[in-house]
């Protein structure tokens, strides 16, 4: 900022190191939960309850990661979560990209295009607890309960939205032009979507995707309701079914909480561009 | 950009059958079509089919009919002291959470913008916090809060404090949600607001600098309004999120201690599942359905969001 330049350098010198602090301590507060969660999750119990605690995992093991990977249904949680994330997201990006498109160039009669932006963005603002109620009656009575297409129908609801939002926003970045250009060369606009502005847009649509998958992988309470046993239970819901009433399994939902973390955290570096527009619902450009 | 008056030329006239005029001169609502049929099966239908609920007695066994009860229901929304805690806490939870993060978010992303802007690799790990399973987060505060071995006491006993039950204190628990989700999402605002830093015009605060305008000056006449559509969306998605925190007290509290972090999402669980009565939880949900539509609507429209 202007002003900045006004100042003496003795100020200037103390708001770099005001900075500088402030960005260690950050950095320090955010790592220090993910840091912790992965140190437990190399320590055997008692080193866990060690008081004062181990910063360093003095006798480092992978017994919890057998515990809960080999001896406990953990890779099969994980399974289910990749594979109904992965349904929800071809679903949902494959929809949402034509909505967006659509609502991105096409005109509408009677303010429509305004007015169903606004109905699908108002979906997405609908708290899941709200819709579990009818979902679970739904399920039950097509007998749809426990499978994990009941779990990609619901997760479709939440993430329809947000992927037709996301891409709307990424094609009114794109020029016009080329797909008219297309058309007067005797392209459909249908042909000109498909080979003209899909391509350009693909950086949105691997992000779209990325976002898709991440809000998946996360999500608990509809899979809490959906799902009963292993066979379509996700990964958050078995981590949770360790932490019960009468005794809670500190290393094994250490390592199964960390090993949820990881691709995260991957996703996250892959997507870094995109984050500010992917978590305004593109309302935000960053 | 857009043409909403033109929209896009049509397409010239061209040798094919039938079909794929039709399919041509109609693609506007054939692109639209899956979207608004699925969100229409997912979510119109289901609001409906919860008012139907909400007027009924629905009993766990599935082979008794549902009895209908009129407003019973929403009758009791009003004699239930639960539901009154329940909406206290997700009040006082929203109010005061989101407050912390925006404070901390917007001061942060001021001190740090000319800092951090290029540090892009550093910008991506302050972010991880949100990005991560909420339960993932809550099972990680969990292990810090524990009473006896967990690491916060480990730091209230070495700076010779009292130590604390945390998630389990009757007057700590609240407070001990609030700081995970604000470990997790000022981040978010921080993201959105060094966004927005971004984008501010140069030019104003030129003609500011030259008027001998003071830092705080411009900070409230320019930076602020300049901030205003960002700052909005940030909060408003916030307070959605919100107003739904389900996971986090699922994890840490159960609701608990003596019903002091019950919010309503926690509470229509309880009520569907655990005392087995949907027909109630159904007007809960309706309530807080209208709830949200109520504030997200006022805030969009006002915002023009949907522009």
């Amino acid at each position: 900022m202007a002003t900045i330049r006004t100042r003496s350098r003795g100020s200037e010198m103390l708001l770099h190191l005001t900075a500088y602090l402030t960005i260690l301590v950050a950095l320090i507060l955010t790592l220090f939960p993910v840091y912790w969660i992965a140190v437990n999750s190399f320590k055997y119990d008692i080193d866990i309850f060690a008081v004062p605690p181990e910063w360093l995992p003095r006798n480092p093991t992978l017994k919890h990661y057998h515990e809960a990977f080999v001896q406990r249904p953990f890779l099969r949680y994980a399974l289910n979560s990749l594979l109904v994330a992965v349904g929800t997201t071809i679903i949902s990006v494959g929809f949402g990209t034509m909505a967006g498109y659509a609502l991105a160039r096409f005109s509408y009669p009677w303010q429509w295009r305004k007015q169903i932006s606004f109905w699908i963005l108002s979906t997405r603002m609908m708290p899941p607890i709200v819709s579990i109620i009818p979902l679970y009656l739904f399920f039950n009575s097509f007998d749809m309960l426990n499978t994990k297409s009941a779990l990609i129908i619901a997760y479709t609801a939440f993430n329809l939205p947000f992927a037709t939002w996301m891409m709307k926003s990424y094609f009114q970045d794109l020029p016009v032009e080329l797909e008219e250009a297309a058309i007067v060369d005797g392209d459909t606009q249908w042909g000109a979507f498909l080979h003209v502005a899909l391509p350009l847009a693909r950086p949105g649509l691997a992000a779209t995707a990325i976002f898709c998958l991440i809000i998946s992988w996360n999500e608990f309470l509809l899979s809490l309701i959906i799902t009963l046993t292993e066979q379509s239970q996700t990964l958050p819901i078995g981590i949770a079914g360790r932490v019960t009433q009468y005794k809670t399994y500190w290393g094994e939902i250490s390592a199964a909480g960390f090993m949820a973390c990881v691709p995260i955290v991957i996703f996250a570096f892959i997507v870094q561009k995109h984050l500010v527009r992917g978590l305004s619902l593109g309302a935000v450009k960053g | 950009m857009l043409r909403p008056d033109k929209g896009m030329p049509a397409a010239s006239p061209r040798p094919g059958g039938v079909l794929e005029h039709w399919t041509e001169r109609h693609l506007r609502y054939l692109m639209l079509a899956p979207t608004m049929i699925v969100l229409l099966a997912l979510t119109i239908f289901p609001s409906f089919y919860m008012f139907y609920a909400a007027v009924h007695r629905i009993s766990p066994n599935p082979d008794l009919p549902w009895e209908f009860v009129g407003s019973g229901n929403f009758a009791r929304l009003l004699t239930d002291a639960q539901f009154h805690v329940a909406l206290r806490n997700t009040a006082v939870f929203t109010i005061v959470a989101v407050t912390f993060e925006f404070l901390l978010g917007l001061g942060l992303a001021l001190l740090l913008d000319r800092f951090i802007r290029r540090l892009t690799f550093l910008k991506t790990v302050l972010m991880i916090p949100m990005m991560l399973p909420p339960i993932a987060v809550a099972i990680t505060w969990k292990i810090i809060y524990e009473p006896q071995f967990g690491v916060l006491n480990e730091i209230m006993f070495r700076l010779g404090l009292p130590l604390q039950a945390w998630a389990g204190d009757v007057n700590l628990a609240m407070f001990s949600i609030i700081v995970a989700d604000v470990w997790q999402w000022t981040p978010f605002i921080f993201l959105l607001m060094l966004a927005g830093l971004a984008s501010l015009p140069i030019e104003p605060y030129e003609a500011a600098a030259l008027d001998g305008a003071s830092s705080w000056r411009q900070f409230w006449d320019l930076t602020l309004p300049f901030l205003k559509p960002v700052i909005a969306i940030a909060v408003l998605l916030r307070v959605m999120d919100a107003l739904r925190l389900f996971d986090l007290v699922f994890i840490l509290t159960g609701g608990g201690p003596a019903d002091r972090t019950k919010v309503l999402s926690l509470y229509i669980y309880q009520v569907a599942y655990r005392f087995a009565d949907p027909g109630y939880a159904a007007a809960i949900s309706l309530f807080v359905l209208f709830v949200t539509i109520v504030l997200s609507t006022w805030f969009m429209k006002r915002m023009r969001l949907a522009e």
